[in-house]
């Protein structure tokens, strides 16, 4: 058994009277402990499909299983980080961090609380800045109090809709690999769900890479990513294998939006 | 004589030193501020016109008291900006009280029995003072009273209106129709459902106060983004946490707006609501003397009534400020 099974799923949504399909038909599973990203242009309905996996949207048909059960609605088997505003902006990093563990481990005291919180956000690099306000933070280190409570919630799945698609290119090769770090270091390591549109970040990251394609939201090809780890992102981007697979999730890429565009002239 | 460099160097950069200190303690303490007040100081010298008593040695010890006061806040305060508030505020008096000295004590240019001369009126006051203490007490009583009970009720119900949906946009209207009933119009109905006429001016502010906070409130849940709902959701926060810990802070902003409407219409009401069969208060006091042609005393209580408002209203922004600190 798979710990999460995708089903048939598909979504309608209907906007002034007039509807469309963001997903159809969209099955895949997820294995224990597997870090899978989702790619596509956008509009292929991998936000929403992370929506359906959050429990915030219920999909129109389907079902998705986790641990073999049907989710309804949100669950504390599950913790996310979004693009953005994951933080509440009342609330001091540590707060912030605190706060989510109170909703998994009811059982916990304050004290013990901030005794987690400070060790994960020690742990993503913010051990100064934990009584700052999220106004008083940059983006990227927004992010990181968002990756710090995830990972302090000690949920089984991670799901991370776009986490640094709003941060600049420097700081983000940063957090992937901080988030690399933590995720290949971790045991037993956590289930991952990431969604981008970066095809280098999902390779780094990922066991495997599902790439959907739009009008409607379909998984158009499901690929697995040869690379040992742990990875290092210096020495795997100067390997032949590397780019061999960079240009060949590329040329999907770019043959799905030719087939859209339907002409011959789009030559790669 | 041969004087070493690096001495002349040190002795330059101490008299640069010294320069500076001279200017910041010349932009400190040498402001028009304390020209007024040697100007008010002055005219008191001036021979009376009125020939009444003016009591001119209270003017004289209240200003030279609010200057020692000044002269010694202007050493503490050390933002530019606040200071300049300050000292404005305090030029202001001065400039009021020299107006309100030559108009009435030195040239007697008003009606002396409603425009008693500044130093009557501290005189008054000084001599009134514990029955005024005893009517800021009964004032600020009422006013707290019904202002606290009306966020009490006002802020819960906004939140659990404006979050479901569907009571939400009738009680928008509704309260839009209630609202805008002067909360004066309900003293008949109050004073004959309640038992005492304190309870009556409680009532009122709690009205005034009332509409505006659930108002604010109910604004404000609604208007919180969905990010932040989601983001809370996806946490699995309970009902509870959600309405207090994530929908509450959320709306802060827009229930302070009603509160601070609520806080000014309550102050504009106090008088109103203190003037039914009421035997204390600074409404009471305001309008007992006016109506016994005691203008002294009825200035006294205006003046108190706005020290009143302004030590409130500072400690309200305060309040607002500290629990509206993470917004930038």
């Amino acid at each position: 058994m798979s710990k999460i099974e995708i089903n048939h799923l598909t979504v309608d949504y209907t906007e002034k009277k007039k509807s469309f399909t963001a997903l159809k038909d969209v099955s895949f599973s997820i294995e224990e402990g597997e870090f899978v990203s989702v790619i596509g242009s956008s509009g292929c309905g991998k936000s929403t499909l992370l929506s359906i996996l959050e429990g915030i949207n219920t999909p129109t048909d389907g079902e998705i299983l986790i641990n073999g059960e049907k989710i309804k609605g949100t669950g504390t088997d599950r913790g996310v980080v979004f693009q953005h505003y994951s933080l509440f902006p009342w609330m001091t990093a540590r707060k912030n961090v605190a706060f989510g563990i109170k909703q998994v481990n009811h059982s916990a005291s304050r004290s013990e609380r901030y005794k987690i919180a400070d060790e994960f956000l020690d742990k993503v690099g913010l051990e100064q800045f934990k009584n700052k306000y999220p106004s008083q933070l940059s983006g990227g280190m927004q992010q990181r109090v968002a990756i710090a409570r995830a990972l302090a919630m000690d949920t089984d799945i991670l799901l991370m809709d776009e986490p640094f698609g709003a941060i600049d290119a420097k700081n983000r090769t940063i957090l992937q690999e901080l988030l690399l770090e933590l995720w290949e270091n971790a045991t037993p390591r956590k289930t991952v769900v990431f969604v981008t549109h970066d095809i280098d970040e999902s390779i780094l990251l990922s066991d495997k890479i599902v790439m959907m394609t739009a009008n409607p939201g379909r998984v158009y090809r499901e690929l697995k990513v040869p690379f040992e780890r742990p990875r290092n992102r210096a020495e795997l981007v100067q390997t032949k294998e590397y780019n061999k697979f960079r240009n060949h999730l590329l040329s999907l890429f770019y043959s799905d939006i030719a087939d859209k565009i339907g002409g011959e002239e789009v030559v790669l | 004589m041969n004087i070493p460099a690096n001495t002349i160097q040190a002795v330059k950069a101490d008299t640069k030193i010294h320069s500076e200190l001279k200017t910041e303690f010349l932009k400190r303490y040498f402001r028009v501020v304390h020209g007024l007040f040697a100007v008010l100081l002055l005219i008191q010298f001036l021979p009376d016109k009125l020939t009444t008593e003016t009591y001119v040695s209270y003017v004289i010890w209240f200003a030279v008291g609010v200057e020692i006061f000044t002269l010694i806040l202007s050493g503490f305060i050390k933002k530019t900006a606040s200071l300049n508030l300050f000292t404005d505020i305090v030029g202001f008096i001065y400039g009021l009280l020299i107006a309100w000295t030559l108009a009435t004590a030195k040239f007697n240019l008003l009606k002396a029995a409603l425009f008693p001369p500044p130093g009557k009126v501290f005189w008054q006051f000084i001599s009134d003072y514990d029955k005024i203490l005893v009517n800021i007490q009964s004032s600020v009583g009422i006013i707290l009273q019904g202002y606290l009970l009306a966020l009490a009720v006002a802020i819960p119900l906004g939140l659990f209106l404006g979050w479901s949906a569907r009571l939400g946009s009738a009680a928008t209207y509704i309260s839009k129709f209630l609202g805008a009933i002067p909360p004066i119009v309900y003293i008949p109905y109050g004073i004959a459902l309640l038992p005492t006429f304190r309870s009556v001016s409680v009532f009122v502010i709690f009205l005034a106060t009332f509409w505006p906070v659930l108002a604010g409130t109910m604004s404000g849940v609604m208007n919180v983004e969905k990010k932040t709902i989601d983001s809370a959701k996806v946490l699995n926060v309970g009902k509870f946490t959600m309405m207090f810990s994530v929908i509450l802070p959320a709306s802060l902003q827009q229930i302070f707006i009603g509160c601070n409407q609520g806080l000014t219409v309550s102050f504009v009401l106090l008088t109103s609501a203190e003037m039914i069969g009421a035997q204390s208060g600074l409404g009471y006091y305001i309008k007992n003397y006016s109506d016994f042609g005691d203008y002294t005393r009825t200035i006294v209580g205006l003046i108190v009534v706005g020290i009143v408002i302004v030590i409130i209203s500072f400690i309200f922004n305060s309040i607002q400020k500290y629990l509206l600190r993470w917004k930038q």
